[in-house]
């Protein structure tokens, strides 16, 4: 019953008090902030009601933030069932636990000595081809990568051999007199190309 | 009053069986009384369904919690624009709002062909009425909205917190409206089929259709992108999710429909196509609401899982058995007036800006299935996710943005080297010139670098097109150069409406190209902390957390997180991101914590905050910082597409052509054309 909460009034008092601080010019809220930054035991302030912004976050390192580390994360998924990279859910789906989980396994693995081929790997025995937000590309796994550009080739093939069909089945047209079209003015052109689509549309 | 629209359901039901019977009777025994009920029928079954569809929003608004669906996805405390929602927002009130919207289309188009296509209109609204047998069906014997609990709960259970968002009012019924509204074409295709006349008259029926279809998926499409962005909080607009893609194959088979039906059109040639595509896309469409029911493919977009999948599925067996049944039945019927001249003209660039849109369903359609092909046949599980769509898709992509450039230079019928070079020189020096200029500034994506000529190209054949055709009206008419390019585009809607579509699309490429210059952050701060994070236009942004405030709003309880912006030390904003735990009307929490993302936008880039929570329960934060790259440009590409669409739909213009009326005249549907 957090509304009846007495700890709740007073997060909302100054939940509002802060909001209106926040929504102050700019020069306010730095000027807040700089009080704050004045007095050290307040620069800190605990939340009334933590598990009301989620999921509590850690702190985050400069190993979080590795190229390395995050080409990795994009390429496994979490197995959370939310379709999402480990990268991009533990950055987003803040109620999921999986995922960080996942990053720290990629940490530890990266900090034993592996290298990426090696840390994939490691994931790929651990859950399976399914564990990469794409088939590795391998065996039958080609087929999912092949099969548009078959599907493009046979489509390019069906329309070379109609046309083929249609070119032999229609005489020839007489050819364009050369220059006869260089010798009409823009505004001609551009009228004559009308006219005709007009007529033949 | 829930109980009278259960009752309206099933009488719905027993008039949509009375509608297809006599529908298909009246088509095949010509007889006109038998039409006139089966027209009737699809008005009175409109009437059921709207009285039906009040029933459960009065359920709604009255927080009647008796009724299962109230419960289920409404609470007192939820505010009534999203309760106004919630009437979709399951899948039992989505299922009665499709019922809904395809009696709608059934009924307006009956309405406005009445007296026309005599011979097609019974089995329209025969077609039609089986539509909607099918969904009402699905309703009372699986998934019923006046479903009554055992017991009247004090409270629902209120909405999912990701739904409370403007985006999602909009964006699902722009896409059931798509999505229905292709089955009045589907419909005039089989009543074509079925009667034999096949020649273009059913186009002109059904040609504003296909583009009310393609509008309203097109502006469903980008507003789920744009609710995905502001709302889901992981930095990106599309992720190639299943029902995604369910919802992009029929938008490019209907865009592949809305240029091959100029050249029957014009032409007289691909009827059989045509028709196919019509078939394909209204098939694609139920495809796409299997896969959020059966459960088949996991997916974010999820319903429950339920039996209704497999009257789903069962229906688009059917559907595709008639549909193509239908089509072979009549092939011979279907032959070409006129052959192609050359593969070097407007039609063949036609065909192969057809080829190519189709291969890029295939890639989709092929990589949605593909984990269950693999599973099928291998017993091995695969992902097949963004990486995989990227890099199949990219090349098709940009070999589309090409075509899209080329088509409008050719000539019908046949093009000559004088034609060629006359057209191509600007927008080929445009292509040049970004290529090279792009090249200069040392672009480090290659694929961007040809995205961007190819928008290039496009822009320059577009531009090309509007100049040449405002010169013309100017010398030829005296007109003045505004009114020239207006009377221009209002008297040839069609083609520069098209044209206004392609520099939507351009936009859009763009935008797309943008997200390989991307760049993402994790960082904690305490009040009065900063970060830097550099731009790739080369700039830096200096972010300060200012500090995190707890407060109630609404129906939610909100911790919002604060950071003052500098670009380049020049103050541009106060930024923030919340977190919000919903509450139901007794100040319970209800479902997870959700997120509301911090945006800064502007035409070049996008600064995008997500506050991803509070270390130890104190005012320390993390943030997840991303520069997006020049996402503007999807939702103005988005305007301007649908700008385009509706400069083409727009009453009035040239009506159908001299020769598309000419080719409807031996069918005997040139007295009936409007």
């Amino acid at each position: 019953m957090w509304r009846r909460s007495p700890s709740l009034l007073l997060a909302l008092a100054c939940g509002v008090t802060a909001a209106l601080a926040a929504q102050a010019p700019n020069a306010d809220s730095a000027a807040i902030s700089n009080a704050i930054r004045t007095r050290p035991g307040d620069s800190l302030g605990r939340l009334a009601v933590p598990e009301a912004a989620g999921r509590p976050a850690e702190v985050v390192t400069a190993r979080d933030n590795e190229e390395l580390v995050k080409a990795i994360e994009h390429k496994i998924r979490c197995t959370c069932g939310c379709n999402l990279d480990v990268f991009t859910c533990r950055t987003t789906d803040f109620t999921c636990s999986t995922s960080p989980a996942m990053h720290r396994m990629v940490l530890a693995r990266l900090g034993s000595g592996m290298t990426e081929a090696q840390v994939l790997a490691s994931f790929q025995q651990q859950y399976g081809e399914m564990i990469f937000m794409a088939p590795p590309r391998h065996g039958f796994n080609w087929v999912a990568y092949l099969m548009p550009y078959v599907g493009l080739a046979v489509g390019l093939g069906l329309v070379g051999a109609v046309a083929r069909r249609w070119f032999r089945a229609t005489p020839k047209a007489a050819p364009t007199a050369p220059g006869a079209a260089a010798d009409a003015s823009p505004e001609e052109l551009e009228r004559l190309k009308r006219e005709l689509e007009r007529f033949e549309a | 009053m829930t109980d009278i629209g259960n009752v309206a359901l099933w009488i719905t039901f027993f008039v949509a069986l009375w509608a297809s019977v006599v529908g298909f009777l009246a088509g095949r025994t010509h007889r006109p009384e038998l039409a006139r009920s089966a027209e009737r029928s699809i008005f009175v079954m409109w009437g059921l369904l709207v009285i039906a569809a009040v029933a459960l929003m009065r359920a709604l608004l009255t927080h009647d919690f008796n009724v299962e669906y109230v419960a289920a996805y409404t609470s007192r405390n939820l505010p009534v624009f999203y309760t106004w929602s919630a009437f979709y927002a399951g899948q039992k009130g989505s299922l009665l709002l499709w019922a809904l919207v395809v009696s709608t289309f059934g009924s307006v188009a009956l309405l406005v062909n009445r007296g026309k296509y005599r011979e097609l209109t019974p089995y329209v609204a025969g077609t039609i009425a089986i539509v909607v047998v099918f969904f009402v069906a699905t309703m009372v014997f699986a998934s019923n909205p006046f479903e009554r609990l055992g017991f009247t709960p004090p409270d629902g259970r209120g909405l999912n917190p990701q739904l409370q968002n403007p985006g999602m009012v909009f964006h699902p019924p722009m896409l059931y409206l798509g999505y229905t509204s292709i089955s009045v074409p589907f419909a005039f295709a089989v009543a074509a089929l079925l009667s034999g006349r096949l020649d273009t008259g059913w186009l002109h029926a059904i040609r504003r259709w296909t583009l009310v279809s393609w509008l309203f998926l097109s502006c469903g499409i980008v507003l789920g992108m744009w609710w995905a962005y502001v709302e889901l909080g992981w930095g990106g607009y599309w992720a190639w999710d299943p029902v995604e893609n369910a919802s992009f194959l029929p938008w490019l088979t209907m865009t592949a429909f809305l240029h091959s039906v100029m050249i029957q059109e014009k032409r007289g040639m691909l009827k059989k196509w045509n028709i196919g595509l019509v078939v394909l896309s209204f098939l694609l469409s139920i495809f796409g609401t299997f896969l959020t029911r059966s459960g088949v493919i996991s997916s974010v977009h999820s319903f429950s899982q339920s039996n209704v999948g497999w009257f789903f599925l069962v229906f688009l067996v059917l559907a595709a058995v008639l549909g193509f049944g239908l089509l072979a039945w009549r092939w011979p019927m279907l032959q070409a007036e006129v052959k192609l001249e050359s593969l070097v003209s407007r039609e063949g660039s036609f065909l192969f800006n057809n080829l190519i849109l189709i291969v890029i369903a295939f890639s989709v359609f092929w990589g949605t299935l593909f984990p269950v092909i693999s599973e099928a046949l291998r017993g091995t599980k695969v992902t097949v996710g963004p990486p995989f769509f990227n890099l199949v898709n990219v090349p098709l992509g940009l070999m589309l943005l090409l075509l899209t450039g080329i088509g409008p230079l050719i000539a019908w019928r046949r093009a000559s080297p004088e034609n060629l070079r006359r057209q191509f020189l600007w927008p080929v020096t445009a292509l040049l010139v970004t290529a090279a200029s792009l090249a200069a500034i040392r672009m480090s994506d290659w694929w961007s670098v040809v995205a961007y000529a190819l928008g290039a190209f496009v822009v320059g054949t577009v531009v090309q097109e509007f100049v040449r055709g405002t010169l013309a009206r100017h010398r030829l008419h005296g007109e003045m150069y505004p009114l020239a390019f207006v009377r221009l585009v209002g008297r040839n809607r069609r083609r520069y409406g098209g044209y206004v579509v392609h520099l939507g699309m351009v936009m859009l490429f763009a935008a797309f190209a943008g997200l390989a210059f991307k760049r993402e952050t994790e960082v904690t701060l305490k009040p009065g902390q900063s970060v830097d994070v550099k731009s790739p236009y080369g700039w830096t942004y200096h972010i300060t957390h200012q500090g995190v405030s707890q407060y109630e709003q609404l129906n939610r309880y909100v911790t919002a997180a604060t950071v003052d912006v500098l670009r380049n030390g020049k103050y541009i904003g106060t930024m923030r991101s919340e977190k919000r735990q919903h509450l139901d009307s007794l100040g319970r929490p209800t479902f997870e914590p959700s997120t509301a993302v911090a945006i800064h936008s502007d035409a070049r880039e996008d600064l995008y905050v997500v506050f991803a929570g509070a270390v130890q329960g104190t005012e320390e934060a993390v943030y997840r910082i991303t520069i997006n790259p020049l996402v503007w440009w999807v939702w103005y590409g988005g305007l301007v597409l649908a700008l385009g669409g509706l400069i083409t739909l727009w009453p009035g213009g040239q009506g159908p052509t001299a020769a598309s009326r000419r080719r409807a005249e031996p069918a005997g549907y040139v007295a009936q054309v409007a």
